[in-house]
């Protein structure tokens, strides 16, 4: 089959089993454009800022575990999606960019449009290509998906001048079946030996944690990872980026670790004398002064990415591979031991932990306390969220406060469920990143925690949200600041808060939506929470948002103390710390 | 922190060389000293050849030599981030090699 250039991309996405691209046209993608507009197969997804396509295509791989497509124009198409690109290379999320590109003539010419794309991604995406004939085209795409999805996942570019996706020129096409770059190889299967050493390290801990991140989503270990805790019972912790890949109402889940880390999670940690850490790379969220952290803890880390392993705190036992071959290979092995597992031996530790979680874990009642006579409570909001959803829904979030709270409060107890940017904290990621989860998933329900500042930095999205009809609910729990700002102002300013208040210019959301043909909820009192939220939950056809009113002066807690403090020195609430 | 020679084989392609450059910088390494040249005679690492079950082309293949002044714990972090990128084929330091994503004790290059 002979082919032009323009067509030879979308014929190889299409053959890559695309779905949705999520782009924005202009000049240089002009030829590609109309070669989308020819095809059937894929839906391109109009956004209204290229920003908002990352985000989008970024979702729909979170929560599909496929990769993200993007299409865009140079230059300016191509820096608008930046934020984006980084947003999912933090969190090793696939994901492909196309972005064309000046003539090939006038690179290097400073000619209208012509940004060096694959200079400015360098240093966020996984890999990057430009291509450089026609004839190359099929191979890229096919390379370049392989990279995005396998070994550390991540996004990856390409760049295609538009005179290489010229219609008139005609090149023979056929979809590559196979790929092998020569100098690439991830790891797959652990070392056998490395697993023999993680078991006898299981069978003599007294007080072991897990500690699984996202990278146990990315490899789909969640099944495996429940089935090894089914032998060997010890307590789980995730990160923020591994919520879900653990189930929260099990009894032996601490909830998250960290910054805002439950206390039961946090102490459980520092008092380990094993850690088995499956996917996660001890972002300094989580470890807070690394000289400190978990001082008596044997550390097992379990990682595709070799350079994330003994990065930041050196492992004792390391087991590089893809984490689902690596808990395969553990599980066939424990299989073999059972009669060797003496659970009595880590009671003391379950029970330490209870009394823990007794003394200062969450709790989550609040949303019982229907009085008026108090402002509503954002940790409320999310409790009734939880509720009205049945625990059940794709939760995407933004960043500030608000986000720990949905983190911290609405129980996942599937992996993919819960959306955010965790390693780059990209305010605007909420609402584009639900509508990709949306398309992805029509008949389940998509829900958007925000706050009323990280939802301003995406809100043309609500736009693309009624050309496409995408009914996600989303929640602003407006606490009329840059909270999480204004926190640490709070705490570490003598409460300077600089900057980071809007009162008197914020827009009313609810005309703003509706005006979107959308619909509009202002709750301000907490006797009409749980109704508004149930009537938000009860409209199916129609995007919902509700702006929730709540006490401007709320911190999250707990809150690990720094600099120069270990993870069992907590903030526990205003003014007291452990 | 002592001086240490890094050895890379890498695909001949353009911006491959901005990736390893770009990669010390961003990871808040420092370079002393860089050499670089395609590969014309690859008689001495034809263990990778055969290894990779390939035969290369004259000029396909560079050589990068790179000295930095590290401590251990850091050399081996840029062992593995250079490791990472897609256009290395190996990597060695004076004591291990990556060779294809794959960690020897020794160094072969
Ligand atoms: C793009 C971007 N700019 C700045 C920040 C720094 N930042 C982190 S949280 C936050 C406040 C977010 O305010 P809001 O969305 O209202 O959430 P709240 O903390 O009030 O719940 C800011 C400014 C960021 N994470 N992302
Ligand atoms: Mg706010």
């Amino acid at each position: 089959m002979k082919l032009a250039g323009n067509d030879i991309l979308i014929q190889s996405l299409i053959n890559e089993g695309v779905e949705y691209i999520f782009g924005y046209p202009g000049g240089a993608a002009l030829h590609i454009y109309d070669s989308i507009f020819k095809q059937k197969e894929m839906q391109h997804i109009l956004v209204r800022h290229e920003q908002g396509a990352t985000h989008a295509a970024d979702g729909y791989a979170r929560a599909t575990g496929k990769p993200g497509v993007v299409m865009v124009t140079s230059g300016p198409g191509a820096t608008n999606a930046i934020t984006g690109i980084a947003t999912a290379f933090m969190d090793s999320i696939p994901m492909i960019v196309i972005s064309g590109q000046v003539q090939s003539h006038l690179i290097g010419t400073d000619a209208f449009q012509e940004t060096d794309m694959i200079g400015i991604s360098r240093p966020i995406v996984k890999h990057s290509f430009t291509v450089d004939h026609q004839s190359n085209i099929a191979q890229i795409v096919k390379e370049a998906f392989h990279i995005a999805t396998s070994g550390r996942q991540g996004p990856v570019v390409i760049d295609i001048p538009k005179d290489l996706t010229n219609p008139d020129d005609l090149f023979d096409y056929e979809y590559p079946k196979e790929v092998n770059i020569r100098s690439y190889n991830p790891p797959l299967d652990p070392e056998l030996s490395q697993i023999e050493r993680v078991v006898e390290a299981i069978l003599n801990a007294n007080q072991p944690v897990i500690y699984a991140g996202g990278g146990t989503i990315s490899s789909n270990a969640s099944k495996e990872l429940i089935e090894l805790n089914s032998y060997i019972n010890f307590p789980v912790t995730n990160t923020l980026m591994g919520l879900g890949v653990y189930p929260a109402t099990d009894d032996k889940f601490l909830g998250m670790l960290g910054m805002h880390g439950t206390f039961q999670a946090n102490m459980a940690m520092h008092n380990a004398d094993l850690i088995l850490a499956i996917g996660a790379r001890f972002d300094d969220r989580i470890t807070n002064t690394p000289d400190k952290f978990a001082p008596n803890a044997q550390i097992v880390h379990f990682d595709v990415d070799h350079s994330s392993v003994s990065k930041i705190i050196e492992a004792d036992i390391a087991v590089f591979g893809q984490v689902k071959n690596s808990l395969q290979a553990i599980n066939s092995l424990i299989k073999e031991r059972l009669n060797d597992i003496d659970n009595s031996k880590i009671q003391k530790w379950h029970s330490q932990i209870a009394e823990w979680k007794n003394n200062h874990g969450l709790n989550h009642d609040l949303y019982k306390d229907k009085s008026d006579s108090k402002p509503i409570l954002p940790q409320a909001v999310v409790q009734h969220i939880y509720h009205a959803s049945k625990g059940n829904a794709f939760v995407t979030s933004d960043v500030g406060q608000h986000q720990m709270f949905a983190a911290q409060y609405y129980h996942f107890d599937e992996p993919r469920k819960w959306i955010n940017s965790g390693g780059l904290g990209t305010m605007g990621f909420g609402l584009p990143s639900a509508m990709g989860v949306k398309l992805a998933y029509p008949d389940e329900e998509v829900v958007c925690i925000t706050g009323e500042g990280s939802i301003q930095m995406c809100i043309q999205e609500l736009s693309t949200c009624s050309q496409y009809k995408l009914p996600i609910k989303i929640f602003n729990i407006n606490n009329l600041s840059l909270g999480m700002v204004k926190q640490w102002q709070d705490m570490n300013y003598d409460g300077r808060h600089s900057s980071i208040s809007y009162e008197d210019s914020l827009p009313d959301f609810k005309s703003l939506v509706e005006s979107y043909g959308h619909i509009g909820i202002k709750i301000t009192k907490n006797s009409e929470l749980r109704d508004g939220i149930e009537k938000a939950f009860s409209i199916k056809d129609k995007l919902v948002f509700v702006d929730v009113y709540v006490d401007p002066n709320e911190h999250v807690y707990p809150m690990l103390v720094a600099p120069n403090g270990s993870l069992k020195d907590m903030w526990l609430s205003k003014g007291n710390k452990t | 922190m002592i001086e240490r020679q890094l050895t890379l084989i890498m695909e001949n392609k353009p911006g491959a060389l901005a990736r390893v450059v770009g990669l010390f910088h961003q990871r808040g390494y420092n370079i002393d000293s860089l050499h670089v040249d395609p590969i014309d005679d690859f008689t001495q690492y034809k263990f990778i050849e055969d290894e990779l079950s390939i035969k290369f082309s004259k000029g396909e293949v560079s050589r990068l030599i790179i000295k930095t002044t590290v401590g251990d714990a850091l050399m081996r972090q840029i062992l593995r981030q250079i490791n990472k990128l897609i256009e290395v084929i190996a990597v060695s330091d004076n004591e291990s090699t990556y060779l294809k994503g794959i960690l020897r004790d020794e160094n072969l290059l």
